[in-house]
């Protein structure tokens, strides 16, 4: 079998021209180095995107309000719009909200399990809500109670204090008492400020931090709090499916009717902060699918030059390899068999010069360490592109007339 | 051994219609050798590539060892090529990046033989030749009389019956001409059958038989043996 396969004179013709062998062998490589890494760093980014930030994306937004009237009654303001955007049909929920998940945009805390200076403390992002918080942010409620409406406070930029009752989600359950159940974190007692105690009254089972690159994106925590400072009020809106965007503009209409006071703006849907949050990754994902898709494109035209070139420039060879006999399906497999040893050259060369850029990328940019599973497949597809790329060459030197054989010009 | 009846072959364009060859009638029996002569374009290389199945005709019957190739298809054709017939081209046509172990391998490999069997081959059939010292060597290193040497034992490796020589000698002095020719006349004495095309009248005699093609038929026929079965191959 191997014997008919002819790759010991396939090899030994190879060594004796090896240039164009050895170019297109190192553009294999390169261009599977790059295309690995592209590969890898896509599925890093597209994981980072498809994360769920635990809010009802597709029917939520938020828009803001900032008074600008002397005489501008902020609070009043502020329990009017809730009752109002509360009113309008298909609305669900709504809350007023210090930021917005995955926003890029926030406030963070430490909170500790004990009291005192250099205690160990876990970091954490503080959504500033009111009783309707959890269900406008349609986060679940899995052990504990929900704020009551009379310990929301309204609280002033300056403000010292927090208020006594807090809810956490579950990630932010487990990193601060990873010992227990998350149902028995519910009654525990936190400290904020290095001492001022917080009572842990529920816990949600999931809601992202503002920060999408913050590596404790799932530690968050509820204050019930109406947060009151400069006239400036954001309102988080949930409505019912297909809704949203009706919704929106008759929101943004009932709050700019009183245009002459404040200023409205910030109207944008949730899937839209997503988005934009996100939009440097997918800029980057598809900067580097491009890039891939051109290098494996050249890579492929690369090796269809190389084997259309050594068809012509052997045309007399494969007449006379006709001639002694081989049959069209010999002529294809010897073109098919030369590149496969070529490109499995390359790929040998372009697994290590994958590994070394990988290695590369990860002390220079932190990037993630690749798993090995993708040289392997790697390989298979840069085997399957050479075979794909050399297969139209071959049928060319196929169809070479044997008769050609006896022809001296 | 080769049989051809009114063999006609015909290249045809847009514009043009061209007889190569016309009532083409030829029989070489077994053991034989028989040159083939004649002007250029009178058709003796598309007689040889027609009887070496590396071209197909436009009408007529030839068999071949026995056998009827008109209907065979392109993979039957290689594999009775390769089987039943040795080429011996004007240009030697050996591969020039493999060295002469691999080139006289190269039909050896499509046969499917295993490796111990075309080693012995390769070895027996370069040492016919007078160049088992030289296996390793590329054809770029030898001379043309040795290339063409080397282009014999690749034809001889398989042990074919029939042997197809185009213009053996043609790129040879006179030297190596002469060598080459007693080599063919060598395995034709071990009972090869040989039909080579040759322009040169000297050594067309040295056949036991010439035939002369014009306006691609035979037009005349010389034993140069005396043997008696010349009118069979005359008549076909």
């Amino acid at each position: 079998m191997l014997g008919t396969l002819e790759m010991g004179p396939i090899i030994r013709s190879l060594t004796r021209n090896k240039t164009g062998a050895v170019l297109i062998a190192l553009q294999i490589a390169v261009t599977m180095a790059i295309v690995l890494n592209a590969v890898f760093i896509i599925g890093e980014r597209n994981d980072l995107i498809a994360r769920v930030s635990g809010v009802d994306e597709a029917n939520s937004f938020q828009i803001s309000s900032t008074g600008f009237a002397s005489d501008f009654n902020h609070m009043q303001t502020l329990e009017q719009d809730l009752l109002d955007i509360r009113a309008i049909p298909g609305v669900v929920a709504v809350t007023t909200i210090n930021a917005i998940p995955t926003s890029g945009s926030g406030w963070s805390m430490s909170l500790q399990t004990e009291s005192g200076e250099n205690k160990t403390d876990v970091g954490t992002a503080v959504y500033m809500v009111d009783q309707n918080g959890i269900e406008a942010l349609s986060v679940e409620l899995i052990a504990g109670s929900n704020f009551s409406e009379n310990e929301i406070r309204y609280r002033d930029g300056n403000q010292e204090g927090w208020p006594q009752n807090i809810i956490i989600t579950k990630a932010l359950a487990n990193d601060m008492f990873p010992e227990l159940d998350y149902a028995e974190v519910v009654g525990k007692t936190v400290y904020i400020n290095y001492t001022e105690p917080m009572q842990i009254i529920g816990i949600i089972d999931q809601l992202q931090a503002p920060w999408i690159g913050w590596n404790k994106l799932e530690n968050a925590m509820l204050s019930p709090e109406h947060i009151a400072s400069g006239d400036f009020s954001r309102y988080f809106v949930r409505t019912e499916p297909g809704m949203r965007d009706d919704i929106m503009l008759q929101v943004e209409e009932l709050l700019a009717k009183r245009a002459n006071e404040r200023l409205v703006e910030g109207l944008r849907s949730f899937e839209e902060v997503r988005e934009r949050s996100y939009s440097r990754h997918e800029a980057m994902i598809q900067i580097l699918f491009v890039v891939m898709i051109t290098l494996v494109s050249i890579t492929g035209k690369g090796i269809v030059g190389l084997a259309s070139f050594n068809v012509n420039r052997r045309r007399k060879q494969i007449g006379t390899r006709r001639a002694l006999g081989a049959s069209k399906a010999q002529i294809i497999r010897y073109f098919m068999v030369e590149n496969f040893l070529i490109t499995t050259f390359g790929i040998v060369l372009g697994m290590a010069m994958t590994m070394g850029l990988n290695m590369t990328l990860v002390s220079v940019f932190e990037l993630g360490r690749m798993n090995l599973m993708y040289l392997p497949l790697g390989a298979i597809c840069f085997w399957l592109l050479g075979q794909l790329a050399v297969f139209g060459p071959a049928i060319k030197a196929a169809s070479t007339p044997p008769a050609l054989a006896t022809r001296t010009v | 051994m080769l049989k051809m009846k009114n063999i006609s072959k015909v290249f045809r364009t847009e514009v043009v219609e061209t007889h190569a060859l016309r009532e083409f009638n030829l029989h070489v029996q077994e053991g034989d050798f028989v040159s083939v002569t004649g002007p250029s374009g009178s058709g003796k290389t598309t007689f040889l590539n027609i009887a070496g199945l590396l071209e197909t005709y436009s009408s007529g019957r030839y068999l071949l060892d026995g056998k009827d190739v008109s209907n065979l298809n392109d993979t039957a054709r290689s594999k009775l090529r390769n089987e039943k017939i040795g080429f011996i081209f004007q240009s030697f046509n050996l591969i020039p990046d493999l060295n002469l172990f691999d080139n006289v391998d190269v039909p050896l490999r499509y046969r499917g033989f295993n490796k111990t069997e075309r080693k012995e081959r390769i070895e027996h059939s370069l040492a016919l030749v007078g160049l088992s010292n030289r296996m390793k060597h590329l054809p770029a290193q030898l001379s043309g009389g040795q290339q063409q040497r080397v282009a014999i034992a690749r034809a001889l490796a398989g042990e074919p019956r029939f042997l197809l020589a185009d213009e053996p000698t043609g790129n040879l002095d006179s030297k190596m001409a002469f060598s080459v020719m007693e080599l063919l006349q060598e395995i034709n004495s071990k009972g090869t059958t040989i039909v080579m095309v040759t322009h040169d009248p000297e050594l067309a005699q040295q056949a036991k038989r010439n035939i002369y093609v014009r306006d691609g038929k035979v037009s005349e026929l010389t034993d140069n043996s005396g043997s008696s079965e010349y009118q069979e191959v005359v008549n076909g």
